[in-house]
């Protein structure tokens, strides 16, 4: 029994493998996008947890936003007798400018600057160019500038290209003058953010005290990094820092816990395109389904003679189980050679999305991490468990071949025919008998599993599958109706109209499962262009008409006005604003007194296990706010609760105005007092109103604003918004690097650039995969159509011997096939405007827009893919002569 | 060896129901060779097929070898039929994607046989086409690949064989050949033989003719006895010849053909 079994599957494969080549293509497709994702994703983890200690940058890492104390300057010296090397690493934002006249390019760049030790890196390597001793590039460089102090920097090759220098150029940052001497190709520690602000340039320590940068209130990350010796555990020492240093409001992590955000973000992304991926997988499966089914209306008489020589069915079903399985085994592994191909494609489409070459620093670009075993694996087994989940059904209507009515001639053939195609064996829940009742279940059964697997998660799973099935039913409901219409409605009048739609509404037509199969695709690829269309619109169109064009950073109390002078100077905008930062930490609420870290195992541990919202609330007490005291009502703010302080308001205390959503998760109210931490100094306030912020609007918004007065003496700095006319950006961001070397001028439209260019990237990686649906798509249409190919040669044929022309039955095709399309494409663009709306509502929190210019390029591309892939499927038919196929009748 | 009991057929067609056997009985011994005649339509072929448990009868009970087929599952039918019954179509019904040997042998895999090929060559053999066994059923003409039908109807030794208008579509030389073929099996091995034929000379071969008309059984005669089969035959054979050949067209609606 076993060997025939084998052996007839064996046969039946080498007869009809040709035919099989859907199958095979539809699994492989599903398998690859799963797998290629799953691949670059199993990288990352291993990558990241790798390099933990070198994206950190040691084993424990202390970060302020401030200068430390002299206390906490004695702490971290203490260190060195136990053994922990230490060194110390600045960052901050600044200019940098051209000096002399040298360079092309532009005549300033905005950089981010990283002063370091020669200690640094403690792990990992800085790879430079050229490779001569690190500090060697750093230090002053006599020789070069006789009678100047100048100190060397290695920049990132970006700043060279945007300011047209070269090595052995000299630059201008803050008050110093300094020279390239070197490009930086790879920096172990930089954080890996989606955004830079601009190009890197290194310094040592003694170069930053010749440029004057750090004065009061600037906005700067000072970093300790420490290497713990093999013989201590860094989490004693990483608590006890945290008591030690709670004062000077630092922050001190471990490497275990190093890059969270980016090993989340790595993450989600990551699990996202694995379910696109999977998506593309289940609609191969409908594919597989249609293929195998055809194959079993095609093998009726095999199957009958079987039965009539003995075979009961479930050995026949067994015998094509297998068939399907070897077929899906064989598609499973060409799937997992494109994954691995995606694989290699995928990080050079996300590289982008980091500011720094992360993927270099990760060994992506050198192959230096051997390819992993689990992803591929488990695109195997998900490769075959769906050919198993999908090709059961069709499999099971074996059973209802009977062949004593196949080959009867006593009577005229009966309906049976017409009633197989209703059985939809894709609509699960309409088993009649309880063997397919029981499949059906065990089938939607085994697809949430495979989605809960592949997504990772129960809850992601289960709404992946729910929605698939959703939209499955929608399509498929949809198909049903509009066919149930064209089939009631009039006949066209003209041959080619009538002879399209004829073929599209016959007993045994496709249209179901092609829309449902299109219908899918064109929903996914639409959904990510909606999406990024939106994202697009909400930070360019709907940017407000008087939005900043600059906005100018760490502008010192004493600049002030001389700022103000030169902005009147320098550009047409006549009511530049500036308006006063002071940079604080929660220190207590309603009296009590906040604890930012946790100083313990436990504590880490229960934070770890808190939940979402416990988490957000985490963020709101430990992030940094930026406080302002103003006078009037910021522009888009209103006071939802309490009341704005009144002009000549005359206050006997501090008063706060504070933000709508800070004080839903801090719990606060009007009448609540709050501390705060001002770089050391504590303050005191009431909150007086609570206001609704209008984030979106592109100027300074504050989640706490005191009352005027309120922080005098408190160390702060100014940030100054203006308005100027493109053709004025240069000349008024060169001026103020002249005049205000410490000043940092953000240009809007360069971040908004790089945001639309980081967004470009993502939705290309997303597309790439999504793409593998529309391929899916397209193939369960060829499958589908071939599945037809019988019957339409041979009513071509009968045709053209009545006398039509192949340019007839061809623009009939055509007609049927831009039909199709345009059934797939209608439902998939509305379906794509639901999830659209969902995910910008659910994940983004923006509203949603009609975008009709996205739709129609989504339902004719859908057209044309359709008509491409029917011709594909189906042109050999056209040249058929009559003769020699009706002689075969 | 076969026992047909008020054996009654009834299917819907276009939407009413047709009787196509009504109520038939008779008792076939073990060894005896039987022609069921008829004109088109009269129900033959369903008989045969019901004889071979293709299909459940609507009512009555049919036994082959004391056993009640009727009451089996699908399942315990093709078992059984595995063992018992050999079946001949008119268009012979190889399974296009095998060679001849394959074909052969699928019976004999079924059956769990271990030498499953060298019996399906002996088979091929003794039909004369041991030249052509890895050919494929469109390389074979009618009477070979009749021949390759005859041989895998065989293959089990069954001790029933049916056959379904066997030179229906094969002339009349070929046809012979074929007959013989059948009747030496019939000849060595003591093998039931139930035909169903259009051919008064193959039925008169037989020691036994049925005759069925619009479903019911007409005449049950021993032909060396009786000539009652010459009013059946004669009944405007032309006719006869032509309304099949004409359904057989309709049947293979292009995409269920293989």
């Amino acid at each position: 029994m076993t060997s025939f079994i084998i052996n007839m599957a064996w046969r039946e494969t080498r007869a009809a493998w040709r035919h099989f080549l859907y199958f095979l293509v539809c699994i492989a497709i599903g398998v690859g996008a799963l797998t290629g994702v799953s691949l670059f994703g199993a990288q990352v983890e291993q990558a990241v947890t790798k390099e933990a200690r070198g994206l950190l940058g040691g084993d424990l890492e202390v970060r302020l936003s401030r200068p430390i104390s002299s206390t906490g300057q004695e702490v971290l010296d203490a260190l060195t007798d136990r053994g922990v090397a230490l060194t110390h690493v600045s960052e901050l934002v600044a200019m940098a400018a051209r000096a002399g006249s040298s360079g092309s390019g532009q005549p300033t760049q905005i950089i981010e600057l990283k002063a370091v030790e020669p200690q640094y890196p403690l792990y990992g390597t800085l790879r430079l160019e050229p490779q001569s001793d690190f500090m060697d590039l750093l230090r002053q460089q006599t020789r070069r500038c006789p009678g100047r102090t100048c100190f060397g920097v290695v920049v990132q090759e970006s700043l060279l290209i945007r300011m047209g220098l070269t090595v052995g150029d000299q630059l201008r940052i803050g008050q110093g003058l300094f020279i390239i001497t070197g490009v930086v190709r790879t920096e172990p520690d930089r954080m890996a953010n989606a955004f830079s602000l601009g190009p890197r340039v290194l310094m040592s320590r003694e170069g930053l005290r010749t440029a004057e940068l750090i004065k009061v209130g600037s906005r700067m990350r000072e970093r300790y990094l420490l290497k713990v010796p093999s013989t201590m555990a860094p989490e004693p020492l990483l608590y006890e820092l945290r008591e030690r240093l709670a004062l000077d409001a630092a922050r001190v992590s471990s490497y275990r816990d190093a890059q969270p955000q980016l090993k989340q973000s790595l993450e989600q992304l990551t699990r996202y395109l694995g379910l696109i991926g999977l998506t593309a997988l289940f609609v191969g499966g409908l594919g597989v389904a249609t293929s195998v089914h055809a194959f079993v209306r095609e093998k009726l008489h095999t199957i009958a003679i079987l039965k009539t020589v003995g075979a009961d069915s479930s050995t026949i079903i067994q015998t094509y189980g297998l068939q399907a399985m070897i077929l899906g085994l064989g598609g499973s592994l060409v799937g997992l050679m494109i994954g691995v191909l995606l694989h290699q494609g995928l990080p050079w489409m996300i590289a982008a999305l980091m500011a720094s070459d992360l993927l270099d620093q990760l060994g992506f670009t050198q192959g230096g991490i051997a390819l992993p075993l689990a992803p591929l694996a488990k695109g195997l087994v998900l490769g075959i468990l769906s050919t198993l989940l999908f090709t059961l059904w069709p499999l099971l209507t074996i059973r209802d071949i009977k062949p004593a009515r196949i080959f009867r001639r006593d009577v005229a053939p009966l309906a049976s025919s017409s009633a197989s195609d209703r059985t939809r064996w894709w609509i699960f829940w309409k088993g009649l008998d309880p063997a397919k009742a029981i499949t059906s279940i065990g089938i939607g059964l085994g697809l949430a599993l495979l989605s809960i697997w592949q997504a990772n998660s129960w809850r992601v799973g289960l709404l992946f599958i729910f929605a698939f099935a959703a939209a499955v039913l929608l399509l498929g409901a949809s198909a049903h109706l509009v066919l149930g219409t064209l089939k009631n409605g009039p006949r066209p009048e003209a041959l080619i109209l009538r002879q399209a739609l004829g073929n599209v509404v016959r007993p045994g037509n496709q249209v179901v499962n092609i829309t449902i199969a299109i219908g899918i695709g064109v929903m996914v690829v639409t959904t990510v262009s909606l999406v990024e269309r939106s994202l697009l619109a909400q930070v360019s169109e709907n940017r407000p008409t008087d939005s900043p064009t600059f906005f100018f950073i760490d502008i010192q109390p004493d600049q002030a006005e001389g700022f103000v002078g030169l902005l009147h100077q320098q550009s047409s905008d006549q009511a530049p604003k500036l308006t006063p930062l002071v940079r604080s930490r929660l220190a207590g609420l309603k009296g009590e007194p906040i604890k930012i870290e946790a100083t313990s195992e436990e504590e880490e541990q229960k934070e770890k296990a808190a939940q979402k919202e416990e988490r957000r609330k985490k963020w709101y007490l430990t992030r940094e706010y930026v406080l302002t005291f103003l006078h009037d009502l910021p522009k888009d703010n209103k006071v939802v609760r309490g009341e704005w302080w009144k002009p000549e308001q005359i206050f006997t205390k501090p008063l706060i105005s504070i933000e709508e959503d800070a004080a839903k998760q801090l719990d606060l109210t009007v009448g609540d007092t709050l501390e705060l931490d001002i770089q050391g100094t504590p303050i005191t306030g009431e909150i007086s109103s609570i206001r609704q912020v209008e984030w979106g609007n592109f100027s300074t918004n504050f989640y706490m604003i005191f009352s005027p007065g309120a922080l005098d003496g408190a160390p702060h700095t100014y940030v100054a918004t203006v308005r100027v006319a493109p053709s004025e950006e240069v000349a008024l961001q060169q001026a103020v690097v002249a005049s205000f070397p410490n000043v940092t001028a953000i240009n809007m439209g360069d971040v908004l650039d790089s945001f639309a260019k980081v967004l470009d990237r993502l939705s290309l990686a997303i597309r790439a995969v999504a793409l593998f649906c529309v391929l899916s798509g397209g193939l369960v249409m060829a499958a589908a159509l071939a599945a037809t190919r019988y019957r339409r040669l041979y009513e071509s044929v009968i045709l053209k011997a009545l006398g039509a022309t192949r340019s007839m039955i061809a623009r009939s095709f055509a007609v049927e096939y831009a039909l199709l399309g345009a059934l797939g494409g209608l439902l998939g663009c509305a379906l794509a405007s639901v999830l659209s709306w969902a995910v910008l509502e659910t994940v983004f929190d923006l509203s949603w827009n009609l975008q009709p210019a996205v739709l129609a390029v989504g339902v004719v591309a859908t057209i044309i893919l359709t008509m491409l892939v029917g011709f594909l499927s189906t042109y050999r038919i056209l040249g058929q002569p009559p003769l020699s196929v009706l002689r075969q009748e | 060896m076969i026992s047909v009991k008020h054996v009654s057929m009834v299917l819907p067609a276009a939407g009413r129901s047709v009787t196509i056997l009504d109520r038939i009985t008779f008792d076939i011994p073990a060894k005896q060779t039987v022609a069921i005649v008829g004109p088109s339509g009269s129900g033959k072929s369903t008989l045969l097929g019901l004889m071979a448990g293709l299909d459940r009868p609507t009512t009555g009970s049919i036994q082959l070898d004391g056993i009640d087929i009727t009451a089996m599952s699908e399942s315990q039918m093709a078992r059984f039929r595995r063992e018992k019954v050999g079946y001949i179509f008119q268009s012979f019904h190889l399974i296009p994607t095998l060679t001849a040997i394959e074909n052969v042998a699928v019976p004999l895999e079924l059956s769990g046989e271990r030498h499953a090929g060298e019996r399906a060559a002996e088979l091929l053999a003794a039909v004369g086409l041991s030249s052509r066994m890895e050919h494929y059923p469109v390389q074979l003409s009618g009477g070979e690949q009749q021949r390759v039908a005859v041989a895998r109807a065989f293959a089990c030794r069954p001790p029933i064989l049916l056959a379904d208008e066997p030179t229906g579509n094969l002339d009349s030389s070929t046809g012979a050949h074929v007959i013989a073929l059948l009747l030496s099996l019939h000849r060595d091995h003591g093998t039931t033989l139930v035909l169903v034929t259009h051919d008064t000379t193959l039925a008169s071969s037989m020691q036994r003719v049925l005759s069925l008309r619009d479903g019911r059984l007409e005449s049950d005669s021993m032909p060396s006895y009786s000539g009652s089969i010459s009013d059946v035959t004669t009944d405007s054979p032309r006719k006869n010849q032509v309304v099949p050949a004409d359904r057989s067209l309709s049947d293979s609606a292009p995409e269920s053909r293989v």
